[in-house]
C-alpha cells in the first residue's frame, strides 16, 4: 500500500489530464485524488516496501513518523491548492495543470517515502521534471519555456550530488539503502553528504542556485503555491532532515549546511524585501525560509526542521493564492498596484493571517516553529543564532510588506470573489491557524515524541533579541510597503547574470567550436585515411602478392600451416564476396536471386558514380595488413 | 527456430524482389515477415534456459571449422528481440515512396541479416551478416534518402566496411590460435585463445576495437554517422540507429570481452576514457546542432560512449565482481533502451520531415498546438533520452554508472556531466520544435495519424515498463554469466 502514494496521484493525474472534462469536473476530480492520498498517507504510517529490481538493486519505501507527516502535509496543500486551481485557472489547459499537479505531488511522496537512494532519486527527478511541465504549462509563451528549462538543468546540476551519493554508497557498501548510508565513513561519507547537501540545497532554492525559483514565477500562480510550499522546495529541505542522522557525522557538513542555509537565509530576505513583483517577493522569501531549515538540520534538529517545513507549506501557499487573486484583479504582480483591503475584505483577513505567521508573530504557528529553529540554531553558537534573528526580522518585514502592499489599504476594485479561490485560501489560512496550537506544550510535546525529536531548551535573551528584530522587522515592512520602492535593477544579486555570461554563453561557444572541430578535423580522419590507403595499397599490393606466393603449402611445416593457405582462400572468397555485391546477394539469397541480383546491380549502377574504386583499394589495403598479421601471429 | 527468424525475412526479401506487388502488399508482407520473426524470438524467449540456448548447428565448411551455428544467451536474445521489434515498427512505419517494392524488400533483407547477426554463434557467418547488414543500409540510404543521400550512404558504407576489414583480420587470428581450427563462439569463448601477453593480442585487440568502434561508433570514428542519418529516410534512420549500432556494442562483447579477457583487461582503461569522451563530445557536439536529425544523431554517440564506458569497466577485471556486473548489464541495457528510444526518436524526426521537408530547428515552434500526439511522444522520448527516471534510459545509465564508480571514480564522475548535457540539448531541442510561436509556414502541420501512434506507443510502452519495473530485462540479460572468469570458463 506504501507505494500508492507514489502511483496513486499520479496515475489518476494522467486520467484527469487524458479525460478531461468541466472546471468543477476536473476540480472535484483533482480534490478526491488529493484527498485519497492524504487518507492514505495517515493510514499507511510504519509500512514498508521492497520491490527488487535484481540481487543487487532493490527499491525501499519506508514510512517513519518524521516521513508521515511530510507525506500528510504534501496531498493536504495539494487539495486546497486544487480547490484554488479550479476556480483561478485558465480553462485552457486546465486538466493537464491539475493533472500534472497529481503527478508532481506522486513524484514528491515517493521522495518522502524513500527509504533507499535509488528510489529517492526517481522520485527527486521525476519532481524535477514535473515541475518542468508546469512551469512551462503556458507554453505559447516563450518566456515560460526558457525558464522551465533553466530550471530543469539548474536542478539537474544539483542532481548529479545526489547521483554521486548513490554511486559513493553502493562502492563502498554494495548496496544503496539508508541503512547502508549510515554504515559509512571516510571519503564514501563525505563525498554522499555533500553530494546529498548539493542535491538538496539546488532542489530548496538555496545560493547560488536561488534564481531557479525566480524565473519558476514564470509557471500559473496555482504551480508556484505547490511548488514552493510542499513539493519541490521542500523537498531539499525534507531530504536533508530526513538523512541527517545518517550525515550528520561527516565533517564540515554541520557547517556548510549552516553556511548556505543562514547565507540564504539573510540573502533571500534581503531579496525578497527589495522585491516589487508579488511572487518575486514570496520566492525569496521561499529561498530564506528553505535556509533557515536547512540550518536548523545542520545543527542537530531535523524534526524542528520538518515542523517549520509543515507550517510553512501552509502559510506560503496561502499568501501565493492571495497573490494571484491580486493578479487576477489588477492584471499584473506588481504589488505597487494592489491595495485590496477593500475590494475583498476576506482575502485580506486570510491574507493578514498567513503573513503574520511568516513574520513570525506568537501566537501565529509560524512564530512557534520559528523560535524553536532559532533556539535550535543557538545550540550551534551565538554567531549563528546572530544570522537567524536578522533572518527572522528580515522574514518579519517582507511579510509584513507583502501583507500591506497587497491587501492593504487602496482604491476599491470592481471584482468579483471566486468561492474557490477563497475556500482555497481560507483552507490553508485556516491550516496555520490550526497548527498554531503547537504553541501548546502539550501539544508540540506530544509532536516531538512522535517524531522522535529533541525540541531545544530556551534562551530568554535569544527570545528577547528575536521577537524584538520581528518587532522592528514589521516596523520596516509597513515603512516599506508606504514608500512604494523601485523594482530592482538586478535579480537576485547579479547571480543570474553570472549563470548567463559566466556559464551559459561560454558554453554555446564551446559546442559551436567543438560541432566545428568535429566536421572539420575529425572527419579527416576517414577523409585522410582513404588517400592513403589508396597510396599505401599500391606498394601494399606487391608485398601481398609476394606474401601470397609464400605460404605455397609444400613449404609450411606444422599441420595449421596448410590451413593458412585455405582459410586467404576463403577469406579472399568472402572479400570477392565483399566486393562484387551482386554476386554476394546471389550466392546468399535462396530463390528469386536473379532477379534480386539484377536489382541491386541496378541499384548500384545508380548509385555509384565511380568511387567504386576507392573501396576496392580499402579491401586490397586490409588484406595486405591482413596477412602482414597472419605472418606475424603464426 | 532461430534460422526461421533469419530465413523468414530473407524469403520475404525475395518474394518481394521478384512478385509484382503493389505497395500496400509489399509494406505489410515486409512488416509481416519482421513480426514473425520477432515471434519467433519470442517463442525461444518463452522456452527460456540458461547460456546459450536454441542452438543448432548445420556443418557447413567442417575444413576451417565453419558452420551454420544460431543460438542465443540472454544478451543476444534480447538484442534480437528488440531489433526484430523495431524492425516490425520500421516496415509498418508509414512513410511515401518511390519503387515501395524495392524498399520493402531491402528492409526485409536487412531484418534478416540483422537478427542473423544477433543469433549466430559462428564468427565467419556473424561475419558475412554484419557485411550484408551495411549493403541494406546503404541501399536503404542511398536509393530512398534526400539531400547528398548518395554520397552519405557511400561514406557509411566504405568506413564502415574499412572497419569490418580489421574485424575479419581479428576473427581469422583468433580461429588460427585455437588448438583446433574452428569459428563457433562456444568454443572461443569457453577456452580463450591468446591469452599470452605480447604484441599480437594487442594488435587484435585494437582491430576489434577501431572496427566495432566505427560501428558502434565511438571517438573519433564517429563522423560518418551524422551525415547517414540525415540524408536516410525516418524508418531506416530509426534502423540505423537503433539496431546497426548495436551490432558494434554487440561485437565488443562477444568477440573482445569474451574471447580475449585478459588482454581486455589490460587495455580497459583506454577504452573507459574513449567511452567518456564519447559521452562528453557526443553530447557537446549535439547541443551545438541546428538540424534536428543531426543533434539526435550525435545523442548517439553519447549514449553509446554510455554503452562503451560500461563495457570498458565490465572487462576491467578491477573492483567488485558486483561493479563489473552492473556495467555489463547496464551496457546491454543500454543498447536495448537506445535502440527504443532513439528509433522512436527517428520516426518521430521522419514524421516531422513528411509533414514539413524540414530539419531546421530554427524553423519550427509552438507544434504543441497543431500536433499535440506528437509533441507528446517526443517528449516522452527526449526525456527518456535525457535518463529521467522511470524511463528506460536511466536504469541503464544508473547501472553503468553504478559499475563505474566502483572501478573508474573519477571517469564515471566527469562522464555524470554527459547527463547534464544531455538533459540541454533535449530541453531546448524541445522548446524550438513544440513550444512559443507557431510560424505561419507550419500552419497546416498535422498531428500524428493513428497507425503512427500505435507505432510508437509499442516502443514507448516498452521505454516505460522498463524503467519502472526493468527486473524481466535483468534476468534475461544475466550478465554474471557474460563475465569470463579468465580460466574458469564462461
Amino acid at each position: 500500500m506504501i507505494w500508492a502514494l507514489a502511483y496513486l496521484p499520479a496515475l489518476t493525474g494522467l486520467a484527469i489530464w487524458g479525460i478531461g472534462g468541466s472546471r468543477a469536473q476536473i476540480g472535484t476530480l483533482g480534490a478526491i485524488a488529493a484527498a485519497t492520498t492524504l487518507a492514505l498517507a495517515i493510514a499507511a504510517g510504519g509500512e514498508t516496501g521492497h520491490i527488487a529490481w535484481s540481487g543487487l538493486i532493490v527499491l525501499q519505501a519506508a514510512l517513519p513518523p518524521l516521513a508521515q507527516a511530510v507525506a500528510i502535509t504534501v496531498p493536504a496543500v495539494l487539495l486546497a491548492i486544487t480547490v484554488f486551481a479550479a476556480a483561478h485557472e485558465e480553462t485552457g489547459g486546465l486538466p493537464r495543470l491539475i493533472g500534472i499537479m497529481l503527478v508532481f505531488t506522486g513524484g514528491m511522496e515517493l521522495v518522502v517515502i524513500a527509504a533507499d537512494l535509488v528510489t529517492l532519486l526517481i522520485g527527486w527527478e521525476i519532481v524535477g521534471a514535473c515541475s518542468w511541465a508546469l512551469i512551462g504549462h503556458r507554453w505559447r509563451s516563450q518566456a515560460p519555456g526558457l525558464s522551465a528549462n533553466f530550471a530543469f538543468v539548474l536542478t539537474r546540476a544539483g542532481d548529479l550530488g545526489l547521483f554521486l551519493a548513490v554511486m559513493a554508497t553502493f562502492a563502498a557498501t554494495g548496496s544503496v539503502g539508508y541503512d547502508a548510508l549510515g554504515s559509512l565513513d571516510g571519503g564514501a561519507l563525505v563525498l554522499a553528504a555533500f553530494g546529498v547537501l548539493l542535491a538538496a540545497v539546488s532542489k530548496a532554492g538555496q545560493v547560488p542556485f536561488a534564481p531557479w525559483l525566480f524565473r519558476a514565477m514564470d509557471g500559473p500562480t496555482s504551480v508556484s503555491a505547490l511548488l514552493h510550499s510542499a513539493t519541490m522546495v521542500a523537498a531539499g529541505a525534507y531530504i536533508l532532515a530526513r538523512l541527517q542522522p545518517q550525515l550528520a557525522s561527516a565533517p564540515g557538513f554541520t557547517v556548510a549546511a549552516m553556511t548556505v542555509g543562514l547565507g540564504t537565509a539573510i540573502l533571500g530576505g534581503v531579496v525578497a524585501l527589495r522585491q516589487t513583483h508579488a511572487k518575486k517577493l514570496l520566492a525569496g522569501s521561499t529561498s530564506a525560509q528553505m535556509g533557515l531549515m536547512i540550518a536548523t538540520t545542520g545543527a542537530g534538529y531535523p524534526g524542528i526542521a520538518v515542523l517549520h517545513l509543515i507550517v510553512h507549506a501552509a502559510t506560503k501557499a496561502a499568501l501565493f493564492c492571495a497573490a494571484g487573486i491580486g493578479h487576477r484583479v489588477t492584471g499584473s504582480f506588481d504589488l505597487r498596484e494592489m491595495g485590496l483591503a477593500r475590494t475583498f475584505p476576506v482575502a485580506a483577513a486570510l491574507t493578514a493571517i498567513a503573513a503574520l505567521s511568516l513574520a513570525a508573530v506568537p501566537p501565529l504557528s509560524g512564530g512557534w516553529s520559528k523560535e524553536a529553529m532559532l533556539k535550535a540554531i543557538e545550540h550551534a553558537g551565538v554567531f549563528w543564532a546572530a544570522c537567524a534573528i536578522l533572518a527572522g526580522g528580515l522574514s518579519a518585514a517582507y511579510a509584513t510588506y507583502f501583507a500591506v502592499a497587497a491587501f492593504g489599504p487602496g482604491a476599491a476594485h470592481d471584482a468579483q470573489t471566486r468561492r474557490g479561490e477563497i475556500a482555497g485560501l481560507a483552507l490553508l489560512s485556516g491550516a496555520t491557524l490550526a497548527l498554531s496550537a503547537l504553541w501548546n506544550p502539550a501539544v508540540h510535546d506530544a509532536v516531538a515524541a512522535w517524531f522522535g525529536a529533541a525540541l531545544p531548551g530556551t534562551s530568554r535573551l535569544g527570545l528577547i533579541a528575536s521577537l524584538t528584530a520581528v518587532a522592528l522587522g514589521i516596523l520596516a515592512g509597513v515603512q516599506v510597503a508606504r514608500s512604494g520602492q523601485e523594482a530592482p535593477a538586478r535579480e537576485w544579486l547579479g547571480l543570474p547574470a553570472l549563470y548567463e555570461h559566466g556559464a551559459i554563453r561560454p558554453f554555446h561557444a564551446l559546442a559551436q567550436a567543438a560541432a566545428q572541430l568535429d566536421d572539420g578535423v575529425i572527419d579527416l580522419i576517414p577523409r585522410g585515411t582513404a588517400a592513403l590507403a589508396e597510396t599505401v595499397s599500391r606498394t601494399l599490393s606487391r608485398a601481398d602478392d609476394d606474401t601470397i606466393d609464400g605460404l605455397e603449402p609444400g613449404r609450411m611445416q606444422a599441420p595449421w600451416h596448410g590451413a593458412i593457405g585455405g582459410l586467404v582462400a576463403a577469406t579472399s572468397a568472402i572479400a570477392v564476396l565483399g566486393a562484387g555485391l551482386g554476386e554476394r546477394l546471389s550466392d546468399l539469397i535462396p530463390g528469386g536471386s536473379g532477379r534480386l541480383s539484377g536489382m541491386a546491380g541496378a541499384d548500384l549502377r545508380q548509385l555509384q558514380t565511380g568511387l567504386a574504386h576507392h573501396y576496392y583499394t580499402i579491401l586490397m589495403a586490409g588484406f595486405g595488413l591482413a596477412v602482414a598479421l597472419l605472418v606475424l601471429g603464426g | 527456430m532461430l534460422t526461421l527468424a533469419i530465413l523468414i525475412p530473407l524469403l520475404a526479401a525475395a518474394v518481394l524482389a521478384v512478385a509484382p506487388l503493389g505497395a500496400t502488399t509489399a509494406r505489410w508482407t515486409a512488416t509481416g515477415a519482421a513480426a514473425l520473426s520477432l515471434l519467433a524470438l519470442v517463442v525461444v524467449w518463452i522456452g527460456g534456459g540458461e547460456g546459450f540456448r536454441a542452438v543448432s548447428e548445420v556443418p557447413w565448411v567442417p575444413e576451417l571449422g565453419i558452420a551454420w551455428r544460431v543460438g542465443v544467451d540472454g544478451m543476444s536474445l534480447a538484442l534480437a528481440l528488440m531489433s526484430a521489434l523495431l524492425f516490425v515498427v520500421a516496415t509498418a512505419w508509414p512513410i511515401e515512396l518511390q519503387q515501395a517494392r524495392a524498399y520493402y524488400a531491402w528492409m526485409a533483407f536487412l531484418a534478416g541479416v540483422s537478427i542473423g547477426l544477433f543469433v549466430t554463434l559462428d564468427l565467419i557467418v556473424f561475419y558475412v551478416f554484419f557485411d550484408l547488414s551495411l549493403v541494406g543500409m546503404y541501399f536503404l540510404i542511398g536509393r530512398w534518402g534526400h539531400g547528398e543521400a548518395q554520397h552519405a550512404a557511400l561514406k557509411f558504407f566504405v568506413y564502415t566496411l574499412a572497419g569490418s576489414l580489421l574485424i575479419l583480420i581479428g576473427i581469422i587470428v583468433l580461429a588460427l590460435n585455437m588448438p583446433e581450427l574452428t569459428f563457433d563462439m562456444r568454443a572461443l569463448i569457453d577456452t580463450p585463445p591468446l591469452a599470452a601477453a605480447g604484441v599480437v593480442p594487442g594488435l587484435v585487440f585494437l582491430a576489434f576495437v577501431i572496427g566495432f568502434g566505427i560501428k558502434t561508433p565511438i571517438f573519433p570514428f564517429h563522423t560518418w554517422l551524422p551525415p547517414a542519418h540525415v540524408d536516410a529516410p525516418g524508418p531506416a534512420s530509426a534502423l540505423l540507429a537503433g539496431v546497426l549500432l548495436k551490432m558494434g556494442a554487440y561485437g565488443l562483447i562477444r568477440i573482445p570481452l569474451q574471447m580475449m579477457p585478459e588482454t581486455f583487461a589490460r587495455w580497459a582503461l583506454p577504452l573507459a576514457i574513449v567511452g567518456v569522451i564519447s559521452i562528453l563530445w557526443g553530447a557537446i557536439v549535439a547541443f551545438a546542432q541546428e538540424n534536428l536529425k543531426r543533434r539526435i544523431a550525435y545523442t548517439s554517440v553519447n549514449h553509446m560512449g554510455y554503452t562503451v564506458l560500461g563495457i570498458a569497466v565490465a572487462g576491467s577485471a578491477l573492483g567488485s565482481e558486483a561493479a563489473r556486473q552492473l556495467a555489463l548489464t547496464g551496457a546491454v541495457v543500454e543498447m536495448i533502451a537506445h535502440g527504443l528510444i532513439t528509433g522512436a526518436l527517428f520516426l518521430i524526426a521522419g514524421a516531422v520531415w513528411q509533414r514539413s521537408q524540414d530539419y531546421h530547428l530554427p524553423n519550427f515552434g509552438g507544434l504543441a498546438g497543431p500536433a499535440p500526439r506528437l509533441t507528446g511522444a517526443a517528449t516522452l522520448a527526449a526525456f527518456a533520452s535525457l535518463g529521467l527516471p522511470g524511463l528506460a534510459g536511466f536504469v541503464a545509465e544508473l547501472h553503468i554508472f553504478l559499475g563505474a564508480f566502483g572501478v573508474y571514480p573519477w571517469i564515471a564522475a566527469i562522464g555524470l556531466l554527459g547527463i547534464l548535457i544531455t538533459a540541454a540539448l533535449f530541453l531546448r531541442l524541445l522548446r524550438q520544435m513544440f513550444f512559443g510561436d507557431l510560424p505561419k509556414e507550419r500552419a497546416g502541420f498535422t498531428d500524428l495519424t493513428r497507425i503512427e501512434v500505435a507505432l510508437l506507443a509499442a516502443l514507448l510502452a516498452l521505454v516505460v515498463l522498463i524503467g519502472l519495473w526493468p527486473a524481466w530485462l535483468l534476468s534475461l540479460i544475466d550478465a554474471r554469466a557474460l563475465i569470463a572468469v579468465p580460466g574458469g570458463g564462461g
